[in-house]
This record gives C-alpha cells, structure tokens and sequence, in this order.
C-alpha cells in the first residue's frame, strides 16, 4: 500500500512537471519539447537554422543571425564533368553588367563594364542547337522553367497579359510578339541581368536554363520556331543565329 | 443618265467628305487617338501614370515642362529624345535624361503630335488610386488580431489568479474552522490530530470506493502521462512569428506566382530556399503598396534590400539580412531533400504543405487532417512530420511505371523486370510499386 502511494505521487509529480514545462514552452516560435535536443539539434551551421554551438556550448547571441542569402559573386555552379558545353557554361558570364545597374538593379558586388554590353551581346549565339532530336525536350524543359520562373508577368501565351497584370498588380509587361528584333543574346542578357523593370534573374536560374528559356520564348514570336517536318527538316527558317540544323 | 448618275455619286462623295471634315475639325484630334491604349501599347514598360518606374511617373509630366518654360517641347522629346538633347535648346530634356541616366528612352518617331497629346490627355485624366485608398484605411486587420491574442493570454491569468484565491480561501476556511473547534473545546482528545491522521481515519474508513477512485486516478494519470509523451516533438499546427507578414494567398493565389519561382532551389537542392530579398524586390520594385495597410511590411523588404523608394528609386547598396524562422525543421538525425520529392518523386508541394494560394496567415506545419483534405493528395492518418507520416506515405505512393519519364526509377523497374520477374509480379499485385518496395523503407535511406 505505502509502495503503490509513493509510485502514484511519483506519476502525480512528473505529469504535473510535464504540465508544467509544456506551458513553459508555448512560447510560439519554439517547437516544443525534444526528446534529445543533442540529436535534434545540429552542431554545424544548417540551411536556416544555426543554434549557436561552438564546441558542445550553446551562444543564443550567435543564433540564426542570417537566412535567405544568394550565393557569393563569382562562385561558379558545378554541373557535372564530361559535357564541354556543360563546363564552359560553369565558367563566368562573359558579359558584364553595366556600371548604372549598381543602382538600378542592386547588383553591387558584380563586376561591372563601363560599355553597353547589352548593344554588344547582340552577336551571342545560344550554344544549344536546335535539332529535330532535341528540340522536343528542350521546349518540353523550357515550358517548366517558363511556368515556374515567368509565367505570373509574361503571361501563359507570351503576350504580357500574366495573373500579376491581370490582377492588377502593375502594368507595362511587354509582349514577346512586339519585341522579335532582339537576338538571342540580348534576351539572354536581359533575363541574366534584368531590364527596365524588370529584375536580375542570375540568382534564379542557371545559364543552361536561361539558354533553354531563350528557345522556348522565341516560341511566341514564330509559332513556327523548333518545329520540325517529317524529314527532320526545319519547319521556318528563322533568321535568328539559334537556327535550327537538320541532325542524322 | 450615265453622266448624272456619275456626278450624283461625286456630289455625295463631297457632302460627305465635307460632313466628315466637319467633324473632324469639330472635335480636337487627340480624342480621337486612343489614349490609353497607345499609352499600354507604347508607355507602360517603363512608365506608369502615378509611379516612378524605370521612366518617370506620366501624370502631370506636361504640367511639369510648362512649369520649366518648355511646354511645347515634350512631344518632341516622346518623338526623339536623343535629338533634342543634342540640339540643347532644352533645358528640361537634359535633367530628366540626369535623372534617369540609368535608362536611355527609347524614340518614338512613328507617333504623331496629336497621338502624344491624347497620351499625355489620358494620363492626365487617371485618378491617383495611391490618394484614393489612403482615404478612410487603418491597420485594421493587425489590431484585431493583436486584442484576441491578448484575450487569450489574459484568461490564462485570469484562471490562475482565480484558482489560488479559492485555493486560499478553502486553506483558510478549515484553518477557522480547526482554531474554533479548538477555542469551543469540542475535541479534546483530537485537538493535535493533523490534516494527514484526519485524512487516513477518513480513507480508511470509506476504504472501497477510495480505494477504486485511486486506481481510477491513477489510471487515468498513467494514460494521460503516455498521451503526453506521444505528443512530444509533434509539431503540427507549429506556427512561429516571422519577421514579416507574407500572405501566401495573394502572392500564389491571386498573383498567379508558382511556388518555384520564390522557393526555387526544390529543384536544385536539399533545402526549398526561402527566398532572396532580390526576388522580392523583382515584383516590390513596382509594388510599394503607398496607402494600403501592408506598407509597412514591403518597407522592411526595402529595408533590407538597400532600396530607396524616392524619386527616382535607387539601390543603395546597404542590405541588411531579413531572418525568417524556419517552420518545418527536421531532425538533424534525419535526411530529406526536397529536390529527391519534388523533381524525381514527382510530388506535390500541397501533399506535404498544404494549399498554400488559400493561406493567408503565417505559415504553419499543416495538421495531417487538412492536408487530407486536399484533392490529389494521398491520404496519411500519422501526424505530420512525424516518422509514421514520411513511412506511411513510402508505402503508399507509387513510382513510376517504367513509362521512360524517370530515369532513376526506369533504371530500377528495368533491372527488377529483367532480373527478378517472380518478384516484380508480387510487387505489382496490388497494382503499383511502392516507394517502399523499393527501399524506401530501409533505416538508410533518411537516417545516415
């Protein structure tokens, strides 16, 4: 009888502990009680979250003091070896923002070009080609990167008419049907550093991605781009430098 | 009759390009020219009526050259502007051009006078949305929800308060009652006797019902103790405070924008990635909302952006970081990576978080139930984020029928069929290969 009273009065006081450390931490941003903080709770620095550990202590000053940061400037992405045209597109972009861009678009820390380089990039070639063997891929890709990266401005169609500006939200994004004079490498600039309005996509999407998105908007300029007859041969010979060569 | 029916076609065709003319001269030109929609088709890439964009804003722009003397000058600067910079009988053209170097405005030589005046006329006559909507706004949503929280908080108390008050007054009505008995000297053989003695006569007396309340007590402390420890480390409904109030219902919802544009490392990497304050800024650039109630919230975005929003806005390369609190964490004993579920699995972002175009309060861990909800997803019971949810979905979900659209998956379906057909058949009996049967539930695949 005493045994089983002193057993109760223990469950009793450690539900009421319990109880009691679970008010303790309805503190909203905490996620509540851990079995083990030691495996839950990683010493090194992870995506987000830092819980200030040097060598087995806890700093609370040391606490995520950063998130959400782009990667360095002139770090360079590693795609993977063997393609040549995979690792040339690892090195740098060739073309340097304008100085001016440093207060128009933020981009401070790039390196910068006193030149137009947007006027000279006309003559950039985007380096995959479209063959009647991989332009269905390379639509079917860009069709992805378009829905995710700028479908909500430049609409579904390409006709600047997206949900942002059917919503209201601003005005002024132009159709790619008005603007066929660009070449290849100038939309590529464009998206790379940004233009007028709109914003630097360097951070977003990779080079590989940005060349893939140039195929596909082009799309919206000739319906005809990328397509192939039945004997493999170009649809429209478009006039541009991406032309389409027939493949064995 | 050849000839006048000949000059009776003349006649009219001069009545009626008289009538025409007429109105033609009846009625200033530029109202005939589509105003706004040569100002959409021409203007708004980089100007807006009310806003500095790119350009500066057109409202009153006209008002703005007379005021510098040079009224006359502003179609001819729309027409070609590098012309009449070089020609230097302009003023005016010089500063502007200054003041937006960043951006050469581009010549408009196939538009007429009259067409840049109806420009210039429907700009004129929009009125300012920014004034309209500062009219009669408060922060309204913000103090209301500021006063249910301080309800809750402040019944908390109020209970607590409450209960010590009573638990005193019970304490100190049996301490009276105990001194009286002692003073009227009515228990002179148990006047020593303690709370405790009393209370053992007392159980022991009526020992059969106290003895099964105490088991049932105990029981129910038992049961509600293990409740408890089931419960630890399930975050759902988890909900931490972030630094700024981001509604997912307008910006995936109403704005259209794909989860993949601001999270776009899914893809790419183990981690979603929290946005950049540099895509924020790809749409806030525009996007101030000047007298709404959100201002201040796309401030701070400003703020860490380095963006100074005056005339004309500029980057100023001073950014400070913007630090969220991470939602869903993991473990640091667990695996996942998002672009492993997303790009090669296939799924969803709603199977696992939820419709994110219909949240409109700070993001939370989705409890299990409302993802259920959720038409395509496939049904769990375990609690979200727990390990019983990540084993339950493994055995649930099917892979890839070797269709040739996943190439890790294909690869396996391949060696499976041309190897192990007995076991392929007994995998596919009902109907699907799990994740599961493909080691999805091995200890290595997420603890390593």
């Amino acid at each position: 009888m005493r045994r089983t009273l002193i057993f109760g009065t223990y469950i009793t006081a450690l539900t009421i502990t319990l109880f009691v450390l679970g008010s303790c931490v309805s503190d909203p941003d905490s996620s509540g009680l851990e079995y083990m903080p030691d495996m839950y709770r990683a010493p090194s620095i992870e995506v987000y979250v830092d819980n200030g550990e040097i060598r087995g202590k806890r700093f609370p000053k040391y606490k995520t003091a950063l998130s959400a940061l782009t990667p360095p400037n002139n770090s360079i992405p590693y795609y993977g070896k063997g393609d040549s045209m995979l690792v040339k597109l690892m090195l740098p972009y060739a073309r340097k923002a304008n100085i001016l861009f440093r207060e128009s678009h933020g981009l401070y820390g790039f390196n910068f070009s006193m030149f137009d380089e947007y006027a000279l990039a006309i003559n950039d070639k985007n380096p995959f080609l479209l063959t009647n063997k991989n332009s269905e891929e390379m639509f079917l890709k860009g069709k992805e990167l378009y829905t995710a990266m700028c479908q909500h401005c430049h609409g579904e169609k390409g006709d600047g008419m997206g949900p942002m500006v059917m919503s209201g939200a601003y005005l002024g994004v132009p159709a790619y049907a008005e603007r066929s004079a660009l070449s290849d490498g100038q939309i590529f600039y464009s998206i790379y550093y940004g233009k007028g309005m709109m914003g630097a996509h360097n951070s977003l999407v990779t080079k590989k991605e940005i060349w893939t998105l140039v195929h596909y908007v082009r799309q919206f300029q000739n319906p005809d781009y990328g397509k192939f007859d039945k004997n493999g041969n170009p649809k429209s010979l478009v006039k541009m430098d991406s032309t389409v060569t027939k493949t064995k | 009759m050849k000839i006048s029916n000949i000059q009776r076609v003349k006649r009219t065709k001069i009545r009626l390009i008289a009538i025409f003319s007429f109105f033609v001269f009846l009625f200033p030109t530029s109202l005939l020219a589509d105003g706004g929609g040569l100002f959409k088709a021409k203007c708004a890439t980089c100007h807006q009526p009310h806003k500095n964009g790119t350009g500066p804003k057109l409202f009153e722009a006209r008002k703005r050259w007379e005021a510098a003397g040079e009224g006359d000058l502003i179609v001819e600067w729309v027409k070609n502007n590098a012309k009449l910079r070089a020609s230097g009988k302009s003023a005016r053209a010089k500063e502007v051009f200054e003041q937006y170097k960043g951006s050469v405005m581009t010549a408009f030589t196939d538009l007429k006078d009259e067409e840049v005046i109806s420009i210039l006329d429907w700009v004129d006559a929009q009125p300012d949305p920014a004034a309209a909507a500062a009219v009669g706004t408060g922060n309204v949503t913000d103090g209301a929800s500021e006063t249910t929280e301080e309800e809750e908080g402040g019944n908390m108390w109020m209970w607590i308060i409450l209960s010590t008050i009573f638990i005193t007054i019970i304490l100190s009505v049996g301490g009276v009652r105990r001194q009286l008995k002692i003073s009227a000297g009515e228990s002179s053989t148990q006047d020593d006797q303690s709370y405790l003695s009393e209370f053992k006569t007392w159980a022991w007396k009526y020992r059969l019902p106290f003895g099964l309340g105490v088991l049932v007590l105990v029981l129910s402390i038992i049961v509600t103790l293990f409740q408890g420890l089931y419960r630890i480390n399930v975050v759902e409904n988890y909900q931490p405070s972030q630094p700024i109030v981001f509604p997912h219902d307008r910006h995936a919802g109403v704005n259209g924008i794909d989860c993949k544009y601001c999270h776009n490392s899914v893809t790419k990497s183990k981690s979603a990635g929290i946005p950049t304050v540099n895509v924020c800024m790809n749409c806030h650039k525009q996007i101030s909302g000047e007298g709404k109630p959100f201002a201040g919230e796309i401030k701070k975005i400003y703020a860490a952006a380095g963006w100074d929003p005056s005339v004309p806005g500029r980057y100023t390369g001073k950014t400070k970081p913007i630090v969220w609190n991470k939602v869903h964490a993991l473990p640091d004993h667990v695996y996942f990576n998002h672009s492993q579920h997303v790009v090669v699995g296939g799924i969803d972002c709603k199977q696992c978080h939820g419709d994110m175009t219909k949240m409109n309060e700070a993001v939370k861990v989705q409890p299990v139930a409302e993802l259920n909800k959720i038409e395509g997803n496939i049904k769990l019971t375990k609690p979200t984020l727990t390990m019983g949810w990540c084993i339950e979905c493994h055995g649930a979900k099917n892979v890839s029928l070797g269709d040739g659209k996943n190439g890790y998956y294909d690869e396996i379906h391949r060696r499976l069929r041309d190897n192990d057909k007995s076991l392929y058949k007994k995998y596919l009996k009902d109907g699907k290969v799990s994740v599961s049967e493909l080691g999805g539930w091995e200890c290595a695949k997420c603890h390593y």
